[in-house]
């Protein structure tokens, strides 16, 4: 008998490569109860859901120009939960008509021996933050409205600082590749909210100079 | 002879129902006035108005119309005048007018308005005769320009409305795009995050030129010695030394940093 043949290649992973599409804007301190009211109409029904997470941002250096970054992130009001891991490859540059940001996305869930296990592969952290604030859901839509707080001591996630005077409101959809539906969607969404806050698709890398 | 008198007693006739609608429609109006004005809105009191103002309309195109005889040429002599009750007049002008006595024959059998209406009257006919017609024409000219604006900012409502809450809305605005770009960028690659800022008041929406350069990597040493130079907590790996000195950037750190990277990982992409 001869063995069933066995392909050659390696199987390369089990995911769905997904993406993250984005759209970000912002909004005053003093109208975030009317942005608030409305998300909690617009929004699907559940209780209002506030959530405080330490962000810690680590890069790898290579000899290459690009370092790679990694995102670990611990929720500071359960924190027995597991540390989240999330990569977030470049934004696509598709057509320009594309109304959100889009760029690929790995997310991972894991133990609290995170950081310490970054460290030894070789990885640093570059800065952090503290995010708190409100998460809403409709659909499959998530929309973030959250207040980062600078760490001034590292390590120290009491002694923080407000970043700014608003609220960044972040609409981010996980879809896998192609479909271009869900930009359409979030654009009709995110008319919804204006005047209040204008989302829009920031590119990062013009934000730098 | 004969037509002329069938035409006013024809025309003297279609007056006399066009005014009991006049009438009617004051009648109702006044009563509207004075027992409902708790529950009187102001278009319905436009439209009593409006009704009024129709039916006079038309009392004038009755009296323009070129069958009606002139009503100038008739007049009207009182034959007798009595003190006495008169039943029949009475219950002809619903007890409005019960004596046909000289009391109201000055009121209403008047033709002349009063003393005083004149001189006005005639004065403003002076006046008009006395401003020539070029000036006239140029007053009329105005008037009718002012009408025309005003009507035509009444019909097109909707686009002083839209400009009108524009401004409104730029006023009590309640977003800054700049506060967005420096959250973006907090989020993004730590813009304003870096940890040699020495903690202290930050202005809003100026995150403060730290020690960013464009291009990644950052500007703090990393000492990639494993575990030398690190402190309690997440990891900081930050030398103590770049404490207190933001925007200073030495270049021989870099070059450290590429020496020691290049033996020092094992897991090489």
């Amino acid at each position: 008998m001869e063995a069933p043949p066995v392909t050659v290649m390696p199987v390369t992973g089990g995911t769905i490569n997904m993406m993250e599409y984005l759209l970000q804007g912002s909004v005053l301190d003093q109208a975030l109860e009317s942005l608030l009211h409305r998300l909690r109409g617009l929004c699907d029904n559940m209780e209002p859901e506030t959530f405080t997470d330490h962000e810690l941002v680590y890069l790898l250096k290579g000899q290459q120009g690009n370092p790679f970054i990694l995102r670990a992130r611990r929720s500071l009001s359960h924190p027995k939960a597991p540390w989240h891991l999330r990569y977030l490859g470049q934004p696509e540059v598709g057509d320009k008509s594309r109304h959100a940001l889009v760029r690929n996305c790995v997310d991972v869930a894991a133990s609290h021996s995170l950081p310490d296990f970054l460290n030894e592969m070789g990885f640093r952290m570059d800065h952090e933050f503290v995010a708190n604030g409100h998460i809403f859901r409709k659909g499959a839509m998530k929309i973030v409205v959250s207040k980062l707080s600078r760490i001034l001591v590292p390590g120290n996630t009491e002694n923080t600082e407000r970043l700014s005077l608003s609220y960044l409101v972040e609409l981010s959809v996980l879809a896998p590749a192609g479909q271009d539906t869900v930009s359409e969607d979030m654009r009709s969404f995110a008319e919804q909210l204006k005047p209040l806050v204008h989302l829009e698709k920031i590119d990062p890398s013009k934000q730098r100079h | 002879m004969y037509l002329e008198e069938k035409q006013l007693e024809a025309s003297v006739e279609s007056l006399i129902s066009r005014v009991a609608h006049v009438k009617n429609a004051l009648h109702s109006f006044i009563y509207k006035l004075e027992n409902e004005y708790e529950r009187l809105t102001w278009p319905s009191v436009l439209d009593n108005f409006a009704l009024l103002s129709g039916q006079l309309n038309t009392i004038n195109k009755l009296l323009k119309n070129e069958k009606t005889p002139s009503f100038r040429n008739q007049v009207i002599i009182p034959l007798l005048l009595s003190p006495d009750r008169d039943e029949d007049l009475a219950k002809l002008t619903e007890q409005r007018v019960p004596v046909f006595s000289h009391e109201i024959v000055p009121d209403y059998l008047r033709t002349k308005p009063d003393p005083e209406v004149e001189e006005q009257e005639k004065q403003l006919s002076a006046e008009a005769a006395r401003i020539g017609p070029e000036v006239a024409q140029k007053q009329i000219q105005t008037l009718n320009k002012l009408c025309s604006n005003l009507l035509e900012k009444l019909n097109n409502p909707r686009e002083d409305r839209d400009a009108e809450s524009a401004t409104m809305r730029q006023n009590k605005s309640s977003f800054n795009p700049a506060d967005t770009n420096a959250l973006v960028g907090a989020v993004a690659f730590g813009k304003g995050l870096s940890k040699c800022r020495p903690p202290g008041p930050v202005a809003p929406g100026h995150p403060g030129q730290g020690p960013m350069m464009s291009g990644g990597p950052t500007l703090q040493q990393v000492t990639i010695g494993g575990g030398s130079g690190q402190q309690a907590g997440m990891g900081g790996p930050v030398a103590p030394q770049q404490q207190g000195q933001p925007g200073k950037m030495p270049s021989s750190i870099k070059t450290n940093i590429k020496s020691a990277s290049g033996s020092m990982h094992p897991y090489n992409r």
